[in-house]
């Protein structure tokens, strides 16, 4: 058997708040969690129940106010601004609800803003092809229609092999055929790269396409437990 | 308050920045329009009450000497109102301050009563007693320089008889508003007077009993200047009349009227610019604003507002500005007008010269910036209301872009992914482009154009002073002298080189055109007064015919090879015809010219001369200058260096004041171009510099899209600033053109050097300020909102 492999995040009593005195806002009260490499790791829970500032800190987007989360030996506590930009040029794939992507650059330039700036990027069309929109390469954002133009942004985030995607709400603005095509994407990614896969949604059904589910209410962690099977999207309905 | 009210302060204060960029743009403006439109309204009114209660003289005419029975006989010509015979001359006035000669215009004051025509305002002391032959009247602006009081005596030099007067009042007259000694064309109040006596009295000093030399008078209303000037100079010419003359001819009038011309054409020109910029700043302002705006412009047209309650909603941004602006134009434009008012005091005597804006000017002071806001926010607001709610609610399509031209597109694949955004975004949206590169070439042709002012005056008076007249010391005589002064005075102390001038005044007519001015001859050689054309070359006039000024053949209507007949109004009085033989475009003082002896033998005085000019030692400058004080056939030394600062002052002062307040308003409007700019552009940026800080670009990597398009904006602003401020400042220096000074278009590199430089620097620093927001994004919240 194998040395177990180090995990790719390791979370101690992370805790997050917002303002002060009376008006605090605690979005994060102690969470502990550690995700290992190549995960699909989805987390639950409705709004407002910390997901999504996990998501951000785990992205050096946001800082904790407490506890400690590390990726590898870096510290993203406590890390400088220009430490997180760098975290996040090299290793972070980031995916919103809304698909952010820059309407003046074709599907395949917005893909080529990332692999410029990589050390070891796919060739745009590769990463644009992994998520089905070969044929689309010189289409601009306003030609694609909304799931095609969150696989442009899937493609994007994973053009520079990062280590770690993070997905909020994905399909939060798709419909149900459109949202499956993109889920298809990001488990396509997670198989053929071993890409450790972080997805929020408050989505129970979506939950079942993951290794493990981390359901969230409150700034805490309500249960952590793996799937006994990944169930593939196309056998999703909501 | 009603909640869209309460949303409008609170959006207000979100976008003060914006609101102080516009407000001071349009407010200068408005200030720009208050100042120069009240400030020429002002002027004009208080030159014409002055004109009006004082009885200004509408003609004019001196003669050698008539019976006072003339003037009975001139009183008695059908169209006039009012005839005043008078008694002038030049006097010397010994001042032991003054090192060199100080000489005085001397006018008669009738006898018992106040001038019918060019009445005075007396501004201290009293009227001379009329049974006193000593006491005597000063002008203000002189007793101002040499601090003379009503009491105090005044020792003159008359017809080289000394007498000691006394001083009984300090007066002001409509018809020296601008007191020039003859034989020049600035005002210099320290070595030039205006004495008023009475009749009796000066007739006596200058052998004028009985009799007058000068005449001034007013026509009636429905009276033709023409025909009373042809009958009045019937009646003068067996008395040497020397011809009638308006208020063309009138120095201190013409003065007075080239400013106002100049006031009105800053007026009419610069403040429309001022509100066209701000317009588009507006306009940029607000459509961004409505752009921002998207959703909740839905939800209120869902809630089931109105269109008309969220045009106004919209339109009140702009009004809030314009309100912003107008309250600062109106503040600013008062306050500096009044300012002004008090410089123009300062240098035209005008007894009451207040800054009137009048209700006129200040409504249209409002009136434009309500039409500057309307027009601003004409667009934005039309999109407001056009938008369907259900659109409005639901997120915006991403902006549409297109490949560009297959040959740019070809350029492009070299480039970056970033310089894409940047080539695509501005082709994108070539009217928001163009208004912000409109908005920074404007700024800096407006700047090219304040700031080009001095270096044009630094120009006529380098050319005046270092090209044409290179003399030190110009000396004009009480009466023609023969040639042979010209030895006296180069045996005077100090003196280098010695040259003469002939100057007569002189009718010019070509078929039914006629003028009145100066021939003037230049000796052949001519050094130290030199004749220069607009090329800045020397031009010799020569003694076979006329060189003409344009401004004057133009008048004439004549060119090179017609002929021209001349009619001298004094010595010999005759009448001759030369042909044109050039046209020149002279700097200061536009007249005819003809070679010295030549004219002298036309005019049949040969080797008469009326002015002679020197050269000297400067450390004999004192020792001369005394020397030349005593000399009673001299009324008039001045000094260059003198001459120079006083046409500066008079440049700095009238003009060159507005010039300065125009720079400052210029460098506030590229400030504020520029900041509005960086600050739109971050706006409408504002997602796409949060994902590529996402996406790992660093602070500066991502700042770079803001900036560069700022900076590729900027790039093509520039040379289009510079042309449009080398073709304003063109135009504007014609525009300026007077009969007495012609400006000359001066390209000055520095000028647009430091305009550039200024230009440059306010984008950069509004876009570093604004890039500040860059570092503040928050992220999160601006990839998680909708846009």
């Amino acid at each position: 058997m194998s040395a177990p492999r180090p995990p790719v995040f390791e979370v101690r009593g992370l805790e997050r708040t917002y303002g002060e005195g009376t008006a605090a806002v605690h979005a994060l009260r102690g969470i502990d969690l550690h995700i290992d490499p190549g995960e699909l790791l989805v987390l639950l829970g409705p709004s407002g129940s910390g997901k999504s500032t996990l998501l951000n800190i785990l992205g050096g987007l946001d800082r904790p106010t407490g506890g400690s989360v590390r990726f590898g030996d870096l510290d993203l506590g406590t890390a400088d601004d220009a430490a997180l930009t760098d975290y996040r040029r090299h290793h972070v794939g980031f995916v919103f609800q809304f698909y952010n992507l820059i309407a003046s650059l074709t599907a395949r330039e917005n893909v080529e803003l990332v692999t410029e700036v990589a050390d070891d990027p796919m060739p745009a069309d590769e990463a644009l092809r992994l998520v089905g929109l070969g044929e689309r390469l010189t289409h601009f954002p306003a030609q694609l229609s909304g799931g095609e133009q969150q696989r442009v942004a899937i493609a994007r985030a994973i053009a520079k092999r990062p280590t770690v995607l993070l997905c909020d709400e994905p399909t939060g603005a798709l419909d149900v055929a459109t949202g499956v095509r993109v889920l298809e994407s990001l488990v396509r990614i997670n198989e053929t790269l071993g890409t450790t896969t972080l997805l929020i949604t408050h989505n129970a059904d979506i939950a079942r396409i993951g290794d493990r589910v981390v359901r969230f209410a409150d700034g805490r962690v309500r249960s952590d437990e793996a799937n006994p099977t990944r169930v593939a999207p196309s056998e999703l309905h909501w | 308050m009603k909640p869209l009210d309460r949303k409008l302060w609170r959006d207000l204060r979100r976008l003060w920045m914006q609101a102080i960029a516009v407000g001071l743009v349009l407010g200068s403006g408005i200030a720009l329009f208050v100042m120069s439109t009240g400030m020429y309204g002002s002027l004009e009114r208080a030159r014409d009450r002055y004109y009006d209660r004082s009885h200004m003289a509408d003609l004019a005419s001196a003669l050698v000497r008539a019976p006072d029975r003339v003037g009975r006989e001139l009183a008695a010509l059908p169209g006039l109102a009012a005839v005043e015979t008078r008694v002038t001359g030049i006097g010397l006035i010994s001042l032991p301050e003054v090192v060199e000669p100080v000489s005085a215009r001397l006018v008669s004051l009738p006898a018992g009563r106040r001038p019918t025509v060019n009445d005075l305002v007396l501004r201290s002391g009293a009227w001379p007693d009329a049974q006193r032959s000593d006491e005597v009247l000063v002008n203000e602006a002189f007793a101002e320089v040499h601090g003379l009081r009503p009491g105090d005596p005044l020792d003159m030099l008359l017809r080289g008889k000394r007498r000691v007067l006394r001083i009984s009042g300090i007066a002001s007259s409509p018809e020296f508003v601008f007191a020039v000694a003859p034989g020049d064309i600035l005002p210099e109040p320290r070595r030039f007077g205006v004495v008023w006596m009475g009749r009796e009295a000066l007739g006596r000093a200058l052998d004028l009993d009985g009799a007058f030399n000068d005449v001034v008078l007013r026509l009636t209303p429905d009276a033709s200047a023409r025909a009373v000037s042809a009958d009045v100079d019937r009646l003068l010419a067996p008395h040497g009349g020397r011809g009638v003359y308006g208020r063309d001819r009138m120095l201190s009038a013409r003065y007075l009227s080239d400013e106002l011309s100049q006031l009105r054409t800053m007026a009419s020109v610069l403040p429309p610019v001022f509100l066209l910029v701000a317009v588009f700043l507006i306009n940029v302002t607000l459509s961004r604003l409505v752009a921002t705006e998207r959703a909740n412009i839905g939800l209120l047209k869902a809630f089931g507002y109105r269109n008309g309650v969220i045009a106004l909603h919209y339109a009140e941004f702009a009004l809030v500005f314009c309100a912003l602006a107008a309250v600062l134009g109106l503040v600013l434009g008062g306050f500096v007008g009044g300012y002004m008012a008090d410089i123009y005091r300062a240098v035209y005597r005008l007894p009451v010269l207040e800054f009137e804006p009048g209700w006129a000017t200040w409504l249209g002071a409002l009136g434009v910036a309500l039409l500057a806001a309307v027009l601003g926010a004409a667009v934005a607001v039309a999109r407001a209301v056009s938008l369907p709610p259900a659109t409005a609610l639901s997120p915006p399509a991403p902006t549409h872009f297109g490949r560009l031209g297959a040959g740019v597109e070809r350029a492009a694949r070299r480039l970056d992914a970033r310089a894409r955004m940047l080539v695509r975004r501005i082709v994108r949206f070539p009217r928001r482009s163009a208004t912000t590169v409109a908005g920074i070439a404007f700024a800096l042709a407006l700047l090219i154009l304040s700031d080009n002012f001095p270096a044009v005056v630094d120009r006529i008076i380098s050319i005046n002073f270092g090209v044409a007249q290179r003399m030190d010391v110009s000396v004009t005589f009480a009466e023609r002298q023969h040639e042979r002064v010209l030895r006296e005075l180069a045996r005077l102390p100090g003196v280098e080189a010695v040259e003469p001038l002939r100057t007569a005044e002189v009718i010019l007519s070509a078929g039914p055109r006629r003028q009145r001015d100066a021939l003037i001859g230049v000796p052949e050689g001519a050094w130290l007064n030199r004749i220069i054309g607009e090329d800045e070359r020397p031009v010799q006039p020569r003694a076979d015919g006329l060189t003409l000024s344009e401004g004057l053949a133009g008048k004439l209507g004549v060119g090179v090879g017609d002929r021209v007949r001349i009619e001298a109004t004094d010595g010999r009085r005759v009448a001759f015809e030369v042909p044109v033989v050039a046209l020149i475009k002279p700097f200061i003082g536009g007249a005819a010219y003809m070679d010295q002896r030549a004219l002298g033998r036309l005019l049949r005085e040969p080797e008469r001369i009326d002015s002679a000019y020197l050269r000297i030692d400067p450390a004999a400058r004192d020792v001369l200058a005394a020397r030349l004080k005593g000399i009673p056939a001299i009324v008039g030394v001045t000094f260059a260096d003198n001459a120079e600062a006083s046409l500066r002052q008079l440049f700095d002062q009238g003009t060159g004041f507005f010039a300065f307040m125009f720079l400052s308003f210029s460098l506030v409007m590229a400030a504020g171009v520029a900041f509005s700019a960086a600050r739109v552009t971050l706006g409408e940026q504002e997602r796409d510099l949060a994902t590529l800080r996402v996406l790992g670009f660093r602070r500066s990597e991502a700042s770079w899209v803001l900036l560069g398009e700022l900076g590729v904006l900027l790039a093509v602003a520039i040379p289009i600033g510079l042309v449009l401020g080398f073709a304003l400042s063109q135009w504007l220096m014609s525009e300026f053109e007077t009969e007495i000074f012609s400006f000359p278009f001066v390209f000055d590199p520095p000028t647009y050097a430091r305009a550039v430089l200024f230009v440059v620097a306010a984008v950069v620093a509004a876009a570093l300020w604004v890039r500040r927001d860059v570092d503040r994004l928050d992220l999160v919240s601006v990839l998680k909102s909708r846009e």
